[in-house]
């Protein structure tokens, strides 16, 4: 699941979602594929291959949709899954056999796909009836998050269910001790002493995949310095913004708490699912985590460890302390599968409002399907990020991370020096900056833009 | 044998160079014009770039960084290797209990799969339960670096934990080498007064020459071409402090969808592989005990 994670952030946007603030679209600077879906012209075949990244949630609720699909279409469905699938569907793409539906998983890249005019364009299915014959397919999906998988307007990826990302507290550790859970990072600091002083690590981390400590860390602390408009410019890479005073900042943040010893020991070494175990047994009281945490952690978490999520501690003084990190994890339509619209009316049947229900409840997930995270009965541990998610003003999502997965590691390098306490933070952003600047002038890199409503 | 029974000896040759042709030079010839196209790897479309790929390759600074990290294992490792084999293939030839016991035992590390091996390592140095972190507090040391995590360590952590794969096979060729030694030679230097330390370095050493050979021949082989055990202990990080050429390939092929490029580099490993295992076999060219070549 720790991919999964991975995949819930590198995938979004920071977009409008119904009751937020914001919103916005990718636009693609090299431009996508055909005008036309060719939707009308499709015919149902009576096979329908689906092929599902096989992660956290496994395959069970997939199988089910599709049995029940099959009897009531009278149609044969195959489901298959890997949790490696994008290695399994390369080959397929490239000889011409892909299946009708896929969720390619974390290792697949999407947008190539898009350039490779792998992806059917969904626009015209989206326009059709939903499964329930009531309104068009495309009201089904929360816009914001349907707006993650489109490109100059047109639409390649859909949404099914999604992740918020930002801290968790060991609630435990906090109520043991008598400690509030900070929400500014100024309480931060006075807390993280209070913590430090009955022997335990403020925060611990995913020190192993930085990417963690920059959705973690440097991302909510740009935007805290320098406004979600400097979160847009470090996405498209505008000069300088990845070189800004807004990333010091957040670097010096981070090495302040670095120096004043508020990361766990030995974090820098620390796998997900270790730094994670570290966490719930109390030996550190915050980390940097989605909503994947509780399924990822199910099968180890200590008896009686309660985490609650919260809102990585912005500056009081900060520009915009409002806003939430979303991700999706999206399915597609393959081109040249061989029953391109019986994979779109299974995909419709899946995201009905009551089979999202249905997903919500057995697999303790958010969905991107509308009114299906009111109507089911969340587990309490999704209670609050939806909350905050319902009263943020923006939401955002690193897309830049999926686009250009070279530069996310030149990143990815530059945090875990920062974090080892090897670079300052003004190295820091020099180096970031001059990975972007790498990054903006290869040619071979397909270039994406985006913006926000 | 006959002259003239050309046709004959290749018709027997035939089948055996056959698969070798359809199984590795066939797809070693079709990675290389592959490298000449800028090729995503997700579909058949395909676009003509000659050699730039590899033009690029030689400025790229992460293929050479991995490049040396490669070379830095495969002198630590085959000197670590070599030295620990002939210890312990020294230790193999007696016949008391404790050498029975190390008989029975000390291929074990080598039958181990090498995904285990690199979780088995990734939890000895583990920066809190690890055995390591535990020894090196219990010694004083206030603040271990967290061995994976550190840009300073990662690479050796990696070169530990191939050194502990890999001594048992070299100790089984050293033993089998040592064995094949005529005790003769052995007997007479006794009779001369030959002291052990000279016994080793006139009389062992040089006659192992071979088995040196082909143990440094293999080590590069498999240090150049080392993967499994550097992408899950350290994936190549951090920061690329542990990058190989295969991680590298992997990355460029799988993640950044640049399957043109990934083969570019792929080229350049084998030809890298060769070159080192050249640069072995012609420091080795010669037996000093002019033995006959084996």
């Amino acid at each position: 699941m720790m991919r999964v994670t991975l995949v819930s952030m590198v995938v979004g946007a920071g977009l409008l979602l119904a009751g937020c603030g914001s919103g916005g679209g990718s636009e693609s600077a090299s431009g996508g594929a055909s005008k036309s879906s060719g939707f009308a012209a499709l015919k149902m075949g009576n096979k329908v291959e689906v092929s599902s990244f096989q992660g956290g949630y496994g395959l069970d609720m997939f199988e089910e949709f599709g049995k029940e699909f099959a009897a009531a279409k009278k149609v044969e469905v195959k489901v298959g899954g890997d949790p490696r699938i994008w290695l399994q569907l390369q080959p397929r793409f490239v000889g011409g056999n892909p299946p009708d539906l896929t969720w390619p998983g974390w290792g697949m890249d999407y947008w190539k796909l898009v350039k490779e005019n792998q992806l059917m364009q969904l626009d015209e299915a989206l326009d059709s009836m939903a499964a329930d014959g009531k309104t068009k397919w495309r009201e089904t999906f929360e816009p914001g998050l349907l707006a993650l998988g489109q490109e100059d307007g047109k639409t390649w990826m859909l949404p099914y269910h999604f992740n918020i990302n930002g801290w968790w507290a060991n609630k435990t550790v906090f109520d043991k001790n008598g400690l509030k859970v900070p929400t500014t990072y100024e309480e931060l600091l006075t807390v993280g002493e209070q913590l430090k002083a009955k022997g335990i690590a403020p925060i611990t981390f995913q020190g192993q995949y930085p990417y963690y400590s920059i959705f973690g860390f440097v991302l909510p602390w740009a935007i805290s310095a320098g406004g979600m408009q400097q979160l847009d410019d470090m996405q498209n890479l505008v000069p300088g913004a990845w070189g800004s005073a807004a990333v010091v900042k957040a670097a010096e943040m981070m090495t302040e708490l670095r120096t004043k010893g508020f990361f766990q020991s030995g974090a820098t070494g620390m796998s997900h699912t270790e730094s994670q175990s570290e966490f719930l047994l109390g030996k550190a009281a915050m980390i940097p985590c989605g909503t994947w945490l509780h399924s990822e952690m199910k099968d180890v978490w200590p008896k009686g460890a309660e985490a609650v999520f919260m809102l990585p501690p912005a500056l009081a003084s900060g520009k915009d302390a409002t806003n939430i990190c979303v991700g999706i994890e999206p399915w597609v339509i393959p081109a040249k599968g061989k029953n391109p619209l019986g994979g779109i009316e299974l995909y419709k049947y899946m995201t009905t409002q009551e089979n999202a229900v249905r997903f919500v409840e057995a697999k303790g997930t958010l969905m991107g399907i509308k009114g299906a995270n009111e109507k089911a009965k969340l587990p309490e541990h999704l209670k609050e990020p939806a909350r905050l998610f319902g009263q943020s003003q923006a939401v955002w999502s690193p897309m830049f991370s999926i686009w250009y997965p070279k530069f996310k590691k030149a990143l990815e390098g530059a945090t875990a020096q920062l974090m080892n306490g090897e670079i300052t933070p003004k190295q820091f952003a020099e180096a970031c900056e001059a990975a972007a600047e790498e990054t903006r002038n290869d040619a071979k890199v397909m270039k994406h833009k985006y913006s926000r409503g | 044998m006959k002259r003239g029974g050309g046709w004959f000896r290749f018709a027997f040759l035939a089948p055996a160079m056959g698969l070798y042709g359809l199984l590795f030079l066939y797809p070693v010839a079709q990675a290389f014009f592959m490298s000449l196209f800028n090729w995503s790897g997700l579909s058949d479309n395909r676009e003509y770039v000659g050699l730039k790929n590899f033009q690029d390759l030689a400025k790229d600074k992460i293929f050479v960084g991995a490049i040396q990290h490669n070379l830095i294992i495969f002198v630590g490792c085959g000197i670590a290797v070599l030295l620990i084999a002939i210890v312990v293939a020294h230790l193999l030839q007696g016949n008391g209990r404790l050498t029975k016991a190390l008989r029975a035992s000390y291929l074990l590390p080598h039958m181990v799969s090498m995904v285990i091996v690199a979780v088995m390592w990734r939890f000895i140095f583990n920066p809190t339960l690890g055995p390591v972190t535990i020894i090196a507090k219990a010694l004083g040391v206030k603040d271990p670096p967290a061995w994976l995590g550190d840009t300073k360590t990662a690479l050796l952590c990696v070169m530990v934990a191939f050194i502990w794969y890999g001594f048992c096979f070299y100790s089984m060729l050293f033993a089998a080498g040592i064995k094949g030694i005529p005790e003769e030679i052995y007997e007479a230097a006794d009779l001369d007064g030959v002291r052990p330390w000279q016994r080793f370095r006139q009389i062992t050493w040089p006659l192992l020459w071979s088995i040196k050979r082909m143990t440094l021949t293999h080590v590069a082989i498999a240090t150049m071409n080392m993967f499994a055990l550097v992408q899950l202990m350290t994936a190549g990080g951090p920061n690329r402090s542990s990058e190989v050429m295969l991680t590298y390939l992997y990355e460029t092929g799988f993640s950044n969808s640049d399957f043109g490029y990934a083969t570019a580099l792929a080229t350049v490993n084998l030809v890298v592989v060769l070159a080192v295992a050249g640069v072995i076999n012609f420091i080795y060219r010669r037996n000093p005990s002019g033995g006959r070549d084996s």
